[in-house]
């Protein structure tokens, strides 16, 4: 008995802590719509998509993106310089107070390399958004045919 | 110096004259800018088709790809290359939608991604990622000597960007534009982003009726 009560405390800072970093998740940025591209088969580089919002009062800075589901995912812009499609690295991405930033074809996305399974249409995939306050935010994000033809649509 | 009424109702006549002058020349622009705009096309269209010097590539059937496979139809060019995420599967889309779009079309047409990257894509590998898209669509690759005859003709830029270390597969910065031969073999017009399908299969169809 007097070893539990003396690990009490303890318990107690474990759950605070643990409410306190669910309290923290929830501050963190709303992701929406989240996508990922299907890739032809024998692509080994993905695209997600999405839009992040900030429903706080305080700028969120998100660090990083990336997926338990392939080997590693980083944050890319898109721009064409002279005519030239070039991707550049993303460090950081600042999404503003009741603010939201847009991933979208052509533009912002999160490059995933080397799926660790086959992703079809269909499929949905974990996506792990971290910010700078060291939060991160699970999403499922569902993979889509998208070749500009008659495919299918997952838009619920 | 108190104003008469006259004087009064004169300075409203010319105020009222000004406003109808001002939107009777504001309306004139509008309509003639837009006149101007139905007849302007996306592409930039050379006067006279240029014509292209000799180059030699081989296509995902493993074919020979040369001038004479330029011929006897009309093609659609995009340099490209199968380990690109966004900008190469957002583009075949595009040019998909095109391909969908012009299925009324009296005409052949061919849409080709050509590789700015051939010590990564083999035909095979090509052959997987175009034909994804639409079964009908072509990936050439070939060697670096084949793809510079090409490309320094058409202007176009390639290079490969060194990866960040701890990660092995490179990315490459390439032109983005669409290029359009005819059926003489001829570099006709580009179409340079942001690429738009209904502007690129309106000037199609534009451009198919002044060539016949």
């Amino acid at each position: 008995m007097i070893q539990i009560n003396r690990r009490m405390p303890a318990a107690t800072a474990l759950l605070l802590l643990s409410f306190l970093s669910t309290a923290m998740a929830g501050s963190a940025v709303d992701v929406e719509s989240p996508w990922i591209r299907e890739a032809p088969p024998a692509s080994t580089v993905l695209a997600a998509y999405m839009v992040l919002k900030n429903t706080g009062d305080k700028g969120r800075t998100i660090t990083g993106i990336d997926s338990p589901d392939f080997r590693d995912g980083q944050i890319h812009r898109t721009v064409v310089e002279d005519g030239v499609a070039k991707m550049l690295p993303v460090e950081q991405l600042t999404v503003p107070a009741g603010g939201s930033v847009v991933l979208e074809p052509g533009g912002l996305h999160v490059m995933l390399f080397d799926p660790k399974r086959p992703l079809r249409d269909g499929d949905s995939v974990t996506l792990l958004i971290h910010d700078s306050d060291g939060d991160s935010v699970t999403v499922h994000a569902p993979v889509v045919r998208k070749t500009g033809g008659h495919d299918h649509s997952h838009h619920h | 110096m108190s104003k008469s009424p006259t004087s009064a109702f004169i300075l409203k006549g010319v105020i009222i004259i000004i406003l109808a002058t001002a939107a009777g020349i504001l309306s004139a622009r509008f309509f003639l800018q837009r006149t101007v705009v139905q007849d302007e096309l996306a592409a930039t269209r050379f006067p006279v088709s240029r014509e292209i010097q000799a180059f030699e590539l081989v296509d995902h059937h493993n074919q020979v790809f040369d001038n004479a496979a330029l011929e006897k139809r009309w093609s659609f060019l995009f340099f490209g290359y199968t380990y690109c995420p966004d900008v190469c599967p957002t583009t075949l889309s595009v040019l998909n939608s095109i391909a969908q779009r012009l299925q009324d079309v009296d005409a052949d047409i061919r849409f080709v991604m050509v590789t700015v990257d051939p010590e990564r894509d083999t035909p095979e590998r090509l052959a997987e990622f175009v034909t994804y898209f639409n079964g009908d669509f072509l990936g050439v690759t070939g060697t670096d000597q084949g793809l510079e005859q090409l490309t320094r003709q058409l202007g176009i830029l390639y290079e490969r960007v060194q990866p960040e270390p701890g990660s092995e597969a490179y990315l490459m910065d390439h032109t983005a534009a669409v290029f359009l031969f005819d059926p003489d073999g001829r570099y006709h017009a580009v179409f340079s982003p942001p690429l738009s399908v209904e502007a690129i299969a309106g000037d199609f169809r534009k451009m198919l009726q002044d060539y016949q």
